[in-house]
């Protein structure tokens, strides 16, 4: 353990250097030479007690004394001692850097929280010694490692310049996660995260490391769009659009914040509201749109005064066609089809008047396996075990109980399944816990005494309902809450297919599309960049990533396919709400007290010092020439 | 015109106007010290010039025709009146023409001061010799003692030819020309004085001798101001010594205290023997210091 840290330590020997120094001044002290008359009167200077006084024998050899104070900084240097931070020294540093929406919230004097952030980094990075590697990973809905564990100033100043806003929420876990993964590779024992504290509070992530929390100074106030769908009414759309502010500091009155709603259609204004909004307060505004046709609705909201966050001020929602739902619905399914039949925005297959299918539907209700073939968005299965569940479930001819259901479920709301009689009772295997249902995609509906009664099952923007025993043999049909299940059944149906109700869509991913199979798409992102990607064997194309507000193009070659816009629309973002602590799993974290401090190098300042030392030597040495009159 | 004014003067060491102002000159020797020859300067005995002297009682046995015989008229006592002794004085001049007397004019000054001593010497009848000291271990240069104005261009064709260099120390070189000196007088002593021996005891010897000391220290500005920095090697012309000074200037106001100590030394030394001390650059002017300094320090009239 040494008195002053060091970094580099074997530079010690260097110190040896100082015997040669005084040696060789010694030896090779270059006089200049002065005759002089007689030495009588210098000997007798020489002699006297004060020339041989400890200062001036300091002063004698002030030149001596100035090299050694040189070489001894530059061993100094070579050392690289540091001032430490009083923290624990990581050799190892991961950096989370948040990069989520609310980081491009401005203060202010106009500087954001990403500026704030990079420019904590850039200390760490200024002061970084020459044995620590830092890792700068961003952090949004998803994480991204920029650079590798590395010295190189240059490599993470570039990194971190270009490091950018994305218009998403943030999502600590994926950053965690990957940090978890670097610390096979390298020993990491603490980690930083840098963050405006706009993160989710609970994290389920089990933390391997330590996570020093740096939270960001807090932003001004906020106003910003936090929802945006519409509801079909007959032969228009009702918009809705929340707006939501800040919350008011403690202590802080502040006055409401004014604001103007615009709707725009295609482009061109349709209405336009002024709103009046309290700090922390929402405020929901309708617009009535009457049109049957597609339209590519566009709000905006301009704050008047300061507003913190403008990518919020923007939202788009996309109205489809209006038309009737398309319900397959075979002709022995009498009591579902005598339901349907009083529902007036469904076109029921096969109909009576000689359609008897349609190239694809909404909704299909039947109980033939065969009809699981047929294109559509949602399946009603009546009486069907699915494939593969008949392993863990099977069918006997007893009566059956519901024990429970979702009440909220959009199936089963307002449907009352008490004292259902069922001839048909699921059996599920022995061992078979709900846990196996989960595991392969389902989800318990209603539950009977041996096995699952109703299932739900999401797969690929295909919903599948499975009524697991048959309702024909059941007094399901016969109770009040029959039609409202096959009401509920055309309300996802509608919903699944946008006839209903929309929502605005957020940033991160674009919606899942039914498209051509495997065909190559052209996606255009709103700041013109393309990216290609590929429809899958059942034409789905998803996964498309969207990190900006704004349209999106999708094309197949020069043919647009679609166009969706997506915006913001995060309450936790707009709202700029801090977390000061993080729940884990297990334990939880807090903001630091200080902002995170970097051990100092000093090298700089010993190289500067031995560089005015050697200043002063040369002036020292050169201050005056010799002058002395010469025998002629 | 200027081969015309050069040939014109009668000496290089002097100039004609300063040769004429010199000779009007007379040395003033606080003790007289004279020899038994006749001269012009007054023996401090009793003697037979024409220059009263004194009264003093008759005895018996005393030449009558030296009673004043107007003095018995009015106190009907005798009393014999006395007249000064007029006796030749010597006057020798010595010389440093070491190495150190080499630099930045203190030998010229040197040569001229001895010039200047010499010619108020001849110039009042006095026996005037020149010793010059160079090189250490051999016998001084000697100009034999001369006397009278015809021995003026003797003295400065001696003062003239000689030249400088050499390791001769002050202290011995006294001693070296006292072995070949005989007569009392005054001794006049140009030098830088700067030496490592003794010099008590060559001023002891001079004194004993019966020779009153006019020291004259030259020095040159170098040596009275110098101006040297850093870290220097100094070496001796004269002996090739060499002292390392660091900070040297940082040490002048120690070498200026040891300079002045010297200089209050060698004038304690030459007052403790009745003689006389005068510290002096090569660079004051030679006119200041004959007609100026000299006279204002009652070396000469």
């Amino acid at each position: 353990m040494s008195w002053w840290p060091f970094i580099a330590n074997q530079w010690a020997w260097l110190f040896l250097l100082l015997v040669p120094l005084v040696i060789f001044y010694f030896l090779k002290l270059k006089r200049p030479r002065l005759d002089i008359p007689s030495l009588a009167l210098w000997r007798s200077v020489l002699n006297d007690q004060r020339v041989n006084s400890p200062f001036q024998r300091f002063k004698r050899n002030i030149l001596l004394l100035l090299q050694i104070l040189l070489l001894v900084c530059l061993v100094l240097a070579a050392m690289q001692p540091f001032v430490p931070s009083g923290a624990d020294r990581a050799n190892y540093l991961p950096i989370l850097i948040d990069t989520s929406a609310s980081m491009a919230a401005v203060d202010g004097e106009g500087r954001s929280r990403l500026d704030e952030a990079k420019l904590e980094v850039r200390k760490l990075i200024d002061n970084l010694l020459p044995d620590q590697r830092l890792c700068l990973i961003s952090v949004s809905s998803s994480a991204r490692q920029l650079t590798d564990f590395t010295d190189n100033q240059r490599v993470l100043r570039d990194a971190l310049d270009r490091l950018e806003v994305s218009q998403v929420a943030s999502r600590l876990e994926d950053a965690l996660r990957m940090t978890q993964a670097l610390a096979r590779t390298v020993p990491i024992e603490t980690a930083v995260l840098y963050s405006d504290g706009n993160v989710p509070a609970e994290i389920d992530f089990e933390l391997p490391f330590q996570l020093n929390y740096q939270q960001l100074p807090p932003a001004g106030k906020n106003i910003g769009i936090t929802a945006l769908n519409a509801r079909r009414s007959d032969t228009r759309w009702d918009v809705f659009v929340r707006v939501e502010g800040t919350k008011a500091a403690p202590g802080v009155d502040e006055p409401p914040t004014s604001a103007g709603v615009a709707l725009l259609q295609n482009g061109k204004e349709l209405a336009n509201e002024m709103i009046s909004l309290a700090a922390g307060q929402s405020q929901r505004i309708v617009f009535p749109v009457e049109t049957a046709g597609a339209g590519m609705l566009e709000v905006r909201l301009k704050p008047e005064g300061f507003d913190a966050l403008a990518s919020d001020n923007i939202a788009y929602l996309d109205l489809p066609v209006g038309r009737p739902l398309a319900v397959f619905c075979p002709v022995e399914l009498e009591s579902y089809r005598h339901a349907l039949r009083g529902n007036k925005d469904v076109l029921l297959y096969p109909s009576g008047e000689g359609e008897s299918k349609a190239a694809s539907y909404d909704l299909v209700i039947t109980d033939r396996k065969v009809d699981a073939d047929l294109e559509a968005a949602t399946f009603l299965f009546v009486g069907i075990v699915p494939d593969d569940l008949a392993k863990l479930v099977h069918m006997e001819e007893a009566l059956a109980q519901v024990i429970d259901w979702q009440r909220s479920t959009p199936l089963l709301q307002h449907v009352l399944l008490t004292d259902l009689q069922i001839a048909d009772r699921p059996v599920s295997a022995e061992g078979v816990r709900d846990r196996d249902y989960e595991d392969l995609g389902y989800e318990i509906l209603a539950q009977g005494r041996t096995g699952p009664l109703v299932l739900r099952k999401e797969s690929a923007g295909r919903t599948a309902l499975y009524i697991l025993f048959h309702t024909d043999r059941s007094t399901l049909p016969y109770r009040v809450g029959f039609p409202i299940l096959v009401s509920n059944a055309v309300q996802i149906a509608m919903q699944q297919a946008g006839l209903s109700e929309i929502r605005g869509q957020q940033t991160g991913v674009l919606p899942p599309r039914n498209l051509k199979p495997e065909t190559v798409y052209q996606v255009q992102a709103p700041d013109g960049s393309v990216s290609e990607a590929p429809s899958a064997t059942d034409g789905t194309l998803s996964g498309v990533a969207a990190p900006a507000i704004g349209r999106y193009t999708i094309r197949e070659g020069s043919t647009s396919v679609a166009s969706i816009g997506v915006s913001l629309l995060t309450v936790s973002e707009t709202s700029l709400a801090t977390v000061e602590q993080l729940q884990f799993r297990e334990l939880s974290v807090g903001v630091a007290g200080t902002m995170l401090k970097s051990d100092h190098p000093l090298w700089g300042a010993f190289a500067a010092v031995g560089f005015v030392l050697l200043l002063v030597e040369w002036w020292y040495f050169q201050r005056r020439p010799v002058r002395a009159q010469r025998s002629t | 015109m200027e081969l015309t004014a050069t040939q014109a003067q009668f000496t290089t060491l002097l100039d004609n106007d300063v040769l004429a102002r010199l000779e009007k000159m007379r040395l003033m020797p606080r003790r007289r010290l004279t020899n038994r020859s006749r001269g012009e300067h007054h023996a401090a005995k009793g003697g037979t010039s024409t220059e009263f002297a004194d009264y003093r009682d008759y005895v018996a046995g005393d030449d009558v025709r030296y009673v004043d015989w107007n003095i018995f008229a009015r106190l009907e006592r005798p009393y014999v009146k006395l007249y000064r002794h007029e006796e030749e004085m010597h006057v020798v001049s010595i010389v440093d023409a070491s190495s150190s007397m080499q630099f930045d004019g203190k030998f010229e000054k040197a040569r001229q001061l001895a010039a200047a001593f010499g010619l108020m010497g001849l110039m009042n009848v006095e026996r005037v010799s020149t010793f010059v000291c160079n090189h250490a271990g051999r016998e001084p240069l000697f100009m034999p003692p001369c006397t009278g104005r015809v021995s003026r261009r003797r003295l400065f064709d001696f003062l003239e030819k000689i030249e400088g260099g050499g390791d001769f120390p002050i202290d011995q070189a006294v001693e070296a020309a006292l072995r070949r000196h005989r007569g009392r007088g005054i001794v006049v002593l140009l030098s830088d004085f700067l030496t490592f021996g003794d010099l008590e005891r060559p001023l002891n010897m001079l004194f004993s001798a019966g020779l009153e000391v006019f020291a004259v220290q030259i020095l040159a500005p170098s040596e009275i101001d110098p101006e040297v920095t850093g870290d220097i090697r100094l070496v001796d012309c004269e002996s090739g010594h060499t002292v390392d000074v660091s900070s040297a200037g940082d040490l002048l106001g120690i070498y200026q205290e040891h300079r002045l100590a010297l200089e209050e030394e060698l004038g304690i030394l030459c007052r403790q023997r009745s003689g006389r001390f005068l510290s002096i650059s090569s660079r004051d002017p030679l006119d200041w210091v004959l007609f100026d300094l000299l006279r204002r320090k009652g070396w000469a009239r």
